[in-house]
């Protein structure tokens, strides 16, 4: 990283000691900025109010005549409060978790660019590859945090609403309430985990500009795109590589034996997308002239 | 962004340039690493010749005869490039078999080798599992939540585990005569098959990752759709792993494909292979009737009917020979068969269900559902089905998929046969 020290606007390298400590001091000061500006605590709240709203309606509608129906696990809520956290994930992934990570990843640069703070910011003694590290460790927390949000109000209204109980998995076979959590947590951490290739793509496109909404917007059609592409048969061959096209294998934890194959292939796909974009992002970051 | 603002900058611009340029072939680098890191076990898979030893048609067809059945688990994947209409809706009903007429399916087996399995038909967050175990059955669908369950009635239930015993035993039912061999066996199975066909062993391949001699079936009439059929077999276990039919419209890529993708050969877990209905879901109960057991009578009269003919039931008759084979059956109506299916939308009395409550719900329905039957009917019933998969011609409807052909014809007999259109339309008359 010490090239990249070349190149920021101001001189002085610290030695490492101090460095280390910049550099932690910038991860915790990056991070109260994300967790506690209010857009983005709005967004988790809207975010946390998705398996409430569901799990109401599911609640006052149960004895009528749409009762345990509806797509992927919807139907299967009224009967386990558990499958509430399945059923909000499995709502929240297509457009609402891509729209809010989009935000929060897609402002991590150009949001300070467009405020004027970024060239206060590269002032720190750190250099800009830790920087953006700093920047990327904010996003992924918000994305984190975004599917928490979902989780954990889905577990809380899931278990008030409808109660807890032994788990049905897709083949049919029911496993205990213990097995069922640790599935359904092993489910919360897939879908984390399927998000961090979107917050690469959103720093990257917040990199390039210096209007947050750009990227944002960017970051949010690339998350579309991806899903309408899956949808095209003609595009077979290349929708293993799609950013969204692993998104629903964590529906494989509900399966009788989750094949690690199935799962290893999603994470791997998302790693690549970390890498080639969080690399794209680094190679932009540190050659860029920051005026502003 | 101008230089004016960035002091760095202005130092050593050539030295920048270069700088920036490395920091550019980063991301390349990564974008290659990462092509290479998913492209190369591909190329790996596609590249790799089996030097298993060569086997003669014979030799193969009597080991997989003499081969213990074995345990295993495993992914498989089923392709069918039929040729058929697009099936409205199946993207939407998730795993359901209906998808197993075109496209890809992807399925999860576990065999026990005896009477105990499991397959799952995957769907992106559905699944439908037919687990059979011994004489009872169940299929579950995760998508309506609903449990199908088979079983024999109790005299027929009693008589399976008598023959299951005996068989276990060692002892066989009378009726079967002498047990063959695997090498007889083998070589009646090959006999059989090379009246209509040439039986071939071809270069060894891979299979999910193991070596497998593929055997290959060619038909010799040239009527037939089929243009070839290729078993390939393991050739440690000699278990089938993937059976192709190639038809003689595609060239390229088999018409269907049934392969596993990954295989173990170990027991599988009891969980898998036992079922009981989830608490909460749907059940229905079938009782299948075992077939009756042929007197001596009967069996000598099969046997001075000739074998085949005597099998038949009434009404139906059977033309050709091999795969130029047609079979036609007399007094089916199928369009009553299909509207008697509970999900139909069309065997709903007029003017009974079809009055709705409400006024707008009343419109939506109509909408949706247009009283002369045409449109797109919201549920994938039977009758659609039917409708969209079939064509009409001057005899009745014509399904004519890549390998197939069936015709309806509108005075009730059903012909079907690997054969193409015209000649079923020219047999019905």
């Amino acid at each position: 990283m010490s090239p990249a020290d070349s190149h920021a606007p101001l001189p002085a390298p610290a030695e490492p000691a101090r460095r280390r400590g910049a550099f932690a001091r910038t991860v915790r000061a990056e991070l109260r900025l994300v967790l506690g500006r209010r857009r983005n605590v709005v967004l988790l709240i809207g975010l946390a109010l998705v398996p409430l709203l569901l799990g109401v309606v599911l609640y006052v509608t149960q004895s009528g005549a749409f009762a345990g129906q509806g797509p992927g696990f919807i139907g299967r809520v009224t009967g386990n409060g558990l499958f509430l956290v399945i059923a909000s994930l499995f709502l929240c992934l297509p457009f609402l978790l891509p729209l809010c990570i989009g935000i929060a990843s897609g402002d991590a640069i150009a949001g300070e660019a467009s405020a004027g703070t970024l060239r206060y910011l590269l002032v720190v003694p750190v250099g800009r590859g830790r920087l953006l590290v700093s920047k990327a460790i904010g996003a992924l927390v918000f994305a984190a945090c975004a599917v928490l949000a979902v989780a954990l109000t889905g577990l809380v209204a899931g278990a008030a609403l409808f109660g807890v109980g032994d788990v049905t998995l897709l083949s049919g076979t029911t496993v205990s309430v213990g097995d069922g959590l640790l599935r359904v947590a092993a489910v919360v951490v897939y879908v984390g985990l399927s998000m961090t290739g979107l917050v690469a793509v959103g720093l990257f496109f917040s990199t390039l500009t210096e209007v947050p909404v750009g990227a944002m917007a960017a970051t949010v059609v690339v998350a579309i795109v991806s899903g309408v592409l899956d949808q095209l048969p003609q595009l077979s061959a290349i929708h293993g590589g799609l950013l969204t096209h692993h998104w629903l294998d964590f529906a494989e934890f509900l399966r009788l034996e989750p094949d690690p194959g199935v799962l290893v292939q999603g994470l791997a796909v998302q790693a690549a997308w970390l890498l080639v974009f969080g690399s794209l992002a680094w190679a932009r970051f540190t050659t860029a002239d920051v005026s502003s | 962004m101008s230089d004016d603002n960035a002091p760095a900058a202005t130092g050593a611009p050539a030295r920048r340039v270069h700088s920036s340029r490395a920091r550019w072939a980063v991301p390349g680098i990564a974008a290659v690493a990462v092509a290479a890191a998913f492209g190369t076990p591909a190329l790996i898979a596609t590249a790799s010749s089996s030097d298993a030893p060569d086997v003669t048609a014979a030799e193969l067809v009597a080991r997989v005869a003499d081969a213990e059945p074995q345990a295993l688990s495993g992914t498989a994947v089923y392709t069918a490039r039929l040729g058929l209409p697009e099936i409205p809706l199946s993207d939407v009903s998730g795993a359901d078999p209906i998808n197993l007429l075109g496209g890809s399916s992807t399925m999860r087996v576990w065999t026990d080798g005896q009477d105990r399995s499991r397959v799952a038909l995957l769907g992106a967050t559905s699944e439908y599992s037919v687990v059979a175990d011994g004489p009872e059955a169940w299929t579950y669908s995760s998508e309506d939540d609903a449990v199908v369950h088979y079983t024999l009635d109790p005299a027929d239930r009693a008589r399976y585990d008598e023959l299951a015993q005996d068989a276990s035993a060692g002892r066989a039912p009378d009726v079967a005569g002498d047990l063959p061999t695997p090498q007889e066996a083998a070589q009646q199975v090959l006999d059989l098959a090379r009246q209509d066909a040439t039986v071939a062993v071809g270069a060894p391949t891979t299979v999910a990752g193991r070596d497998a001699y593929p055997v290959v079936v060619t038909p010799t009439s040239e009527t037939t759709l089929v243009a070839r059929v290729v078993v390939s077999v393991d050739s440690e276990t000699s278990t089938p792993l993937r059976v192709q039919v190639w038809s003689r419209d595609d060239a390229d890529v088999p018409a269907l494909e049934l392969g596993f993708t990954d295989v173990t050969f170990a027991p599988p877990s009891d969980t898998a292979l036992e079922f009981s209905a989830p608490p909460g879901a749907s059940e229905r109960d079938v009782v299948v009737p075992l077939p009756p057991e042929p007197t001596p009578e009967e069996l000598a009269d099969a046997e001075a009917a000739g074998a085949g003919d005597g099998a038949l039931p009434p009404g139906t008759t059977v033309t050709g020979t091999g795969w130029d084979t047609v079979v036609e059956t007399a007094g089916v109506d199928v369009v009553d068969l299909l509207a008697a299916d509970p999900s139909s939308v069309a065997d709903l009395p007029p003017g009974v269900q079809e009055r709705l409550e409400s006024q707008g719900a009343q419109d939506l329905y109509e909408e949706f559902v247009p009283q002369d039957g045409s449109g797109p009917v919201p549920e994938l019933d039977a009758s659609t089905l039917y409708e969209q998969l079939t064509t009409e011609v001057p005899q009745g409807r014509l399904l004519s998929s890549a390998l197939l052909s069936v015709l309806v014809t509108d005075d009730g007999r059903v012909l079907a046969g690997a054969v193409p259109a015209d000649v079923l339309i020219d047999r019905a008359g």
